[in-house]
């Protein structure tokens, strides 16, 4: 698929317009200018998480503490912006918090060697606690123009300013991901870590710049999370962490690692965000929705494993021709 | 004794001893490399051939000794340093990704960078190109990996390799997974590197390619350093000899009878690389399949098994056509397989002997589905008797036992399944010289025993030496059948390049 460094169009994008298209003529008002505008705005907290998943995922491990530290940030907004702190010293504290978390993963599981699984499980706990605690339970609203802004400001034509700081954070990660050393060396790691190792990559470093950025990711989503609703609420991460594998595994980066990437996940984003909306307003009851999210998440991958086999299968047969 | 010129020497290394916890791996080893030469590494498994090279490039570090390059004394810590000094090493196991490009994997891990950390994605494809053009290669550099055959894999190793400026390269089995048109084409690009000037550490097992490539071999056994020999005038007893430390016996014994009845046969069978197939095999009889790779021999063997499917045909254990074929139909109806990579699919390293053994008979075993420790060590005792398995007890785990004896333990997994018939892939891939005879009169003693088997071998010496009977393929087609009296490399060659001789 892959020719001559051009960037690959995955599969899965035709699969969206598909579904776009298809939910334009069974759903009711889905097709408007301003649906398309609601359903990106509510693909960037989503995205935004998931580009750190999309790479922890791509080599080879898992992020679970991404929803935390999202609840986390989302609530230090709300409580410091009561307490009449000023704004930039919420957004660098906000910031600190991911770095921290990030690292604290990052060292555990890159230095000390702990299984990631254990190692983000706790800090998902430990954080998701932490959240609790500070907002005392419950979910803290709150005022703050510089978070108003980023939340709910639209640019003429109504496009949010939210969808505009998440372009360019996606935009930034492709770049990183395609175009440098980081980048590289993460499909070394997740493609075949020994290897990785004998190609004298430092693999520890990789391993802890994932969980770095992860973090980092994840706390901006909590700030636009806070932006967009006025509120820290304590548990508004909780879905988020699967969500992300969701987006990331359909958009194409299998947990095995090694493949995949940034532009695939944008599109599995889109797809649930799609999928929401559409069955929404097709008046299906969010409790059917999730199970045929779900179905729609299975099919996928058996489609994807099938041609995967087919691919492997021409692979043997190509093998063969050339023996000739 | 072999002399170097020591103008040209650009690796010594002197007394190197390493130490890992409760064995001595290297035991005061010395080796000289010279530029534009070969130094052929030999010895059997476990003989710390990839332990000395893993200290010349770093993923090691010594204990003790003395390691002199390009005039310096050093002492890597890891690859990037020994990279950065111009040693390259080819790994026997592949170790390319095949999601990325080929010019992604040839420069993985040292990128040309236009600034600190951001790749300069032109050049590299640009200098992947020259170095491709070097090996004289047309390969696309934009190609994923994962489309390119083994052997053309094996040759983005070389590549990645040479993308750093070497001095020395170091392989280790290259030729293990090649068939012999494209190891001439690798032993061209080692002959178009020495004349470049770079020295080569190669580590084989193939006695015939040590003289066709080196220039001089270094024996090793058990860790020590036993001698430095020109690679022209050693005889290969005379190398058989120092590696083994003792005068080898007839490497094939067989003592060969008449076989009696058919008990596998397979009946116009097709599948992914094959079609047409007859074979059979009698109880008491060893019969091979001979192809050069990619003629469908092992597909052969992966869809008797019914781990492939078959497309057209039918499956015949003693008389019974087998239907459904799946391993666990196979397995039941008195099948046993050996496969390739014994490591990967016939063992788990992880756990003892005495568990491996078992694991395919657990239900013949034990009835009611409860084991019994007891039961089970019995079981594995004796088959370690049985088959001269070197371990103190069952309970050792089956990754820390050497070559042989881990294919040892396969065998056993199958005897003890009561199975009559057995399916061999590449029995002696990676085993040592002294266990690949082993072997051989173990496969001997199964077939007096009543036993069957099928063997599929790439090695024409082993092929002649131990087959009653061989199948010769090409292109997924039997194109010969030859008896034991019959069998000459020529004669089989011949078959297999589908040349004079062979039937339409």
């Amino acid at each position: 698929m892959i020719k001559k460094g051009k960037i690959k169009i995955p599969g899965i994008a035709l699969f969206v317009i598909v579904l776009y298209i298809l939910f334009c003529f069974i759903a009711q008002s889905f097709f408007s200018w301003y649906n398309f505008v609601l359903i990106l705005r509510n693909s960037c907290t989503l995205l935004i998480v998931s580009l750190g998943m999309t790479w922890s995922i791509l080599i080879a491990q898992t992020d679970l503490s991404v929803g935390s530290v999202m609840s986390m940030g989302a609530v230090m907004s709300a409580v410091m912006s009561n307490a009449g702190i000023p704004t930039v010293v919420i957004v660098i504290c906000v910031l600190a918090m991911g770095v921290g978390v990030g690292s604290l993963n990052g060292i555990l599981i890159s230095k000390f060697k702990f299984d990631f699984w254990v190692t983000t499980f706790s800090t998902m706990s430990i954080f998701a606690g932490l959240a609790l605690v500070i907002a005392n339970g419950a979910t803290v609203g709150f005022e703050n123009k510089f978070y108003d802004f980023i939340g709910n400001a639209t640019l003429p034509g109504g496009i949010y300013w939210l969808i505009i700081i998440t372009a360019l954070i996606s935009g930034i990660c492709i770049y990183v991901e395609r175009n440098t050393e980081f980048g590289f060396n993460m499909f070394s790691v997740g493609g075949c870590e020994s290897a990785a190792i004998d190609s004298g990559i430092n693999v520890a470093k990789n391993q802890f710049l994932v969980y770095l950025f992860s973090g980092i990711l994840s706390s901006i989503s909590g700030i636009l999370v806070a932006g967009m609703s006025n509120a820290g609420a304590p548990t508004v991460g909780v879905d988020y962490t699967f969500t992300a594998m969701a987006a990331v595994v359909i958009g194409g980066t299998p947990f095995i690692g090694g493949k995949g990437g940034i532009v695939g996940t944008i599109f599995g984003t889109l797809l649930l965000r799609i999928l929401t909306s559409g069955l929404s307003m097709m008046g299906i009851a969010p409790t059917w929705q999730k199970a045929i999210t779900g179905v729609i998440i299975v099919s996928l991958i058996v489609v994807d494993v099938v041609n995967e086999n087919r691919v492997v299968k021409n692979g043997l047969r190509r093998i063969y021709t050339d023996a000739e | 004794m072999y002399r170097f010129n020591e103008e040209n020497v650009i690796l010594r290394m002197t007394d190197i001893t390493k130490r890992f916890p409760g064995t001595l791996a290297l035991d005061h080893v010395r080796l000289t490399c010279e530029k534009g030469k070969v130094h052929v590494l030999l010895g059997e498994n476990g003989a710390g051939k990839s332990t000395l090279v893993k200290v010349v490039c770093g993923l090691y570090s010594l204990d003790e000794g003395t390691e002199w390059y390009d005039g310096k004394e050093v002492n890597f810590s890891n690859v990037k340093e020994s990279m950065a000094a111009g040693i390259g090493m080819i790994h026997q196991e592949l170790s390319l990704l095949p999601e990325r490009t080929v010019a992604q994997n040839i420069f993985a891990g040292h990128e040309p960078m236009k600034r600190k950390g951001i790749i300069d994605i032109k050049k590299m494809i640009s200098d992947s190109q020259a170095i491709l053009d070097r090996l004289g290669l047309d390969y696309d550099p934009n190609a994923l990996v994962k489309k390119l055959s083994i052997a053309q894999q094996q040759m983005v190793e070389v590549a990645k390799a040479l993308s750093h400026d070497v001095k020395l390269l170091i392989m280790d089995e290259p030729t293990s997974s090649l068939t012999s048109k494209e190891i001439r084409t690798l032993f061209g690009i080692v002959r178009r590197l020495t004349a470049e000037g770079v020295a080569i550490i190669y580590i084989s097992h193939r006695m015939e390619e040590i003289q066709e490539i080196g220039d001089c071999v270094t024996v090793m056994r058990d860790g020590q350093y036993i001698d430095t020999v020109d690679a022209k005038t050693a005889t290969m007893d005379d190398l058989i000899a120092m590696m083994v430390g003792r005068k080898l016996g007839k490497m094939y014994e067989r003592n060969f009878q008449k076989p009696e009845d058919i008990i596998f046969e397979t009946r116009n069978l097709a599948g992914l690389r094959f079609k047409n197939v007859n074979i059979s095999v009698r109880s008491g009889e060893i019969v091979s399949l001979y192809g050069l790779v990619g003629a469908g021999r092992s597909e052969i063997a992966m869809a008797a098994f019914g781990y492939d499917p078959i497309d057209e045909g039918t499956v015949l254990l003693f008389g019974k056509e087998i239907k459904h074929p799946t391993p666990y139909n196979c397995v039941k109806a008195g099948m046993g397989f050996l496969p390739e990579d014994r490591k990967t699919q016939g063992l788990h390293l992880a756990m003892p002997i005495a568990d491996n053994v078992v694991e395919a008979s657990l239900g013949k075993i034990f009835k009611r589905g409860f084991l019994n420790s007891k039961r089970e060590n019995e079981i594995a005792e004796k088959y370690i008797n049985d088959l001269k398995i070197a371990t103190p007890g069952a309970e050792k785990l089956v990754g820390e036992l050497s070559g042989g004896n881990q294919q040892k333990v396969v065998i056993a997994k199958w005897l003890a399944t009561g199975c009559k018939f057995l399916i061999f892939d590449e029995p002696t891939r990676g085993i040592d010289v002294g266990a690949k005879s082993e072997i051989y009169k173990l496969m001997d003693t199964l077939v007096g025993q009543g036993y069957g088997i099928l063997m599929i071998s790439s090695d024409l010496q082993e092929v002649i030496g131990v087959s009653d009977r061989c199948y010769v393929m090409k292109d997924g087609l039997i194109t010969g059948e030859l008896e034991h009296q019959e069998l000459t490399q020529e004669r089989i060659m011949q078959f297999a390049f589908g040349g004079k001789g062979a039937t339409e």
